[in-house]
């Protein structure tokens, strides 16, 4: 499996898309350092990484991960690869697991670059009162927040499966950022799979009524079905040549 | 008894209503290059991604290197190298890198090895270039090196030649007899260019329809093309009636078109007739004993079959 993620990395070199969303990542941050001058809406680390990461996970993220995804799966169909690749030969279960851990690593790696340059754009634009532990703090809610996210995408794997092209995964990533916040205030947003990994990394999702254990059943039933249908028809499916 | 590589057994692919392959019988043998021979939509293609386990047969059987490729698939799929259609590869990624990401995956990485292999197909110097700046005719011969890479003793190769100019035609063709005749390795190659397959195959599976009609060898194919004479005469409407009165008839015995006379009867008298036509004061510009190319043989035997 090592060497599967290992080909998976040596596959997005000179990539666009790769470059694309780590700007992605420097993003929120940006956003960030840009309302802190403007505004001030941050006066400390703290608020900078707890804004920055709300912004992330419920915003930005959506979109960045949906387009991702559509390129990890959707670029062996488009570039005809999947045919030489499953002819090799890969078991395709392991090939599509192995795409889900890449996908995985992926967002780690933009956890990190979000995290770290949360903290340079803190330093750049003044702020005072950095300590490890903020840091620690704002990348564990981050990299918590972005895990639950991972396993909300699997249906997302699935779409990119069925439809390569990846417009739709734009539209669709773009839609369901419009929808998180329309309901993030709502009442029942945690039974929404794509805000509840916000509400539980932050805390907020005490301020409503529902249990934190229904937001986690909601991601939970949302990737197994996700990685369920995925599966069978990515094994059950006819390679297109 | 003769040892198959492939063999399939009523082997079909139906999507939908659309019956595609339609209960093939293939037998290919050890050794051997097998031209499988179609139009295009034929079902060629489709035949060969249910051999690589790309597509799944709606029914039917196959049978690789004798054994079923279900139970011993890793086995058997790593001894097997292919190319379907174009070659896919990775557009922002060398030749060597693509060619790195096949074997590391297949777990048999050899820098020096890859190196060799795109010597072999002439693309050592275009090794460190993007693959999405590669012409047709050097993602093919791309493929081709990936096919043949891991050393394979099966080739399934699915109209490699096609994008290659008339070089390249004829490199592939001298790689792949060489790879037939020198390595043993058993090749299964497809093509709607019927010369190429008379040029590389022992063995001519002709299918149309989805259907297999018949597997030929090469020296049978040459004893089933149709013979006949042809006569260049300067009065061509005499000679007609002088084969009238020895009772052949137009268009089932000969044919007449302007000055030549294609004789497809009788043809161990055409010194007869030649003597015949001298006599009757006819010059006889040209006689020869010709063989139907397998372009016509192709077309007659898929209408009357």
């Amino acid at each position: 499996m090592l060497t599967f993620i290992e080909m998976e990395f040596l596959k997005l070199k000179r990539s666009n898309i790769f470059l694309l969303s780590l700007v992605g990542a420097i993003t929120p941050p940006f956003l960030m350092f840009i309302a802190v001058l403007a505004f001030g809406e941050a006066t400390s680390f703290e608020t900078m990484f707890t804004n920055g990461n709300m912004y992330m996970t419920a915003i930005f993220a959506i979109l960045l991960y949906a387009i991702m995804i559509s390129y990890l799966f959707g670029r062996e169909y488009n570039e005809h690869t999947l045919k030489t690749m499953l002819t090799i030969p890969i078991s395709r279960g392991k090939f599509l697991i192995s795409k889900y851990i890449m996908f995985l690593v992926w967002i780690l790696i933009l956890t990190i670059v979000t995290s770290v340059s949360t903290v340079i754009f803190g330093f750049i634009a003044g702020l005072e009162g950095f300590t490890l532990k903020i840091f620690i703090d704002g990348f564990a809610q981050l990299l918590y927040a972005n895990v639950l996210l991972f396993l909300t995408f699997s249906p997302f794997v699935f779409l990119s499966l069925l439809i390569t092209n990846m417009v739709p995964a734009m539209v669709g990533g773009a839609g369901l950022t419009l929808v998180n916040l329309m309901v993030y205030s709502q009442s029942w947003a945690p039974f929404v799979p794509w805000v509840c990994p916000y509400l539980i990394a932050s805390g907020e999702i005490a301020g409503y009524s529902t249990s934190v254990n229904v937001s986690y059943g909601v991601i939970l039933v949302t990737f197994i079905i996700g990685l369920a249908i995925s599966y069978i028809y990515f094994t059950k499916k006819d390679v297109a040549v | 008894m003769v040892d198959y590589v492939i063999e399939t057994n009523n082997l079909s692919k139906k999507y939908s209503n659309n019956l595609v392959v339609n209960s093939v019988n293939m037998h290919v043998e050890k050794g051997k290059i097998y031209g499988l021979l179609g139009k295009n939509g034929a079902g060629k293609t489709t035949t060969m991604c249910m051999l690589l386990n790309l597509t799944y047969p709606s029914s039917g059987e196959i049978s690789l290197f004798g054994k079923n490729p279900k139970d011993y698939s890793k086995e058997i799929y790593s001894n097997i190298g292919s190319i379907i259609e174009t070659p896919g590869f990775y557009e922002n990624l060398t030749a060597y890198e693509n060619l790195k990401i096949i074997s590391k995956i297949r777990g048999d990485f050899d820098p020096f090895n890859i190196n060799s292999v795109l010597k072999m197909v002439n693309l050592e110097n275009a090794k460190s270039k993007k693959y999405k700046d590669f012409s047709l005719g050097m993602k093919q011969r791309l493929g081709i090196a990936a096919a043949i890479m891991h050393n394979p003793e099966l080739l399934i190769l699915d109209e490699p030649i096609n994008g290659l100019d008339p070089f390249g035609i004829k490199e592939i063709r001298t790689l792949l007899k060489r790879l037939s005749h020198e390595f043993g390795i058993t090749i299964l190659i497809s093509s709607h260019i019927l010369s190429e397959i008379e040029n590389i195959a022992d063995v001519i599976g002709f299918m149309d329809a989805g259907v297999l009609i018949e597997e030929i060898s090469k020296e049978d194919l040459h004893n089933r093309l149709n013979k006949f004479v042809e006569f260049e005469v300067s009065n061509s409407d005499l000679a007609v009636n002088i084969l009238k009165e020895l009772g052949l008839k137009e268009n089932k015995d000969f044919t007449k078109n302007d000055d030549v006379i294609n004789l497809y009867s009788n043809l161990e008298f055409r010194d007869k007739f030649n003597t015949l036509f001298v006599n009757s004061g006819i010059d006889v510009k040209k006689l020869n004993l010709c063989e139907e190319n397998l372009e016509d043989f192709f077309t007659r035997f898929v209408s009357n079959n």
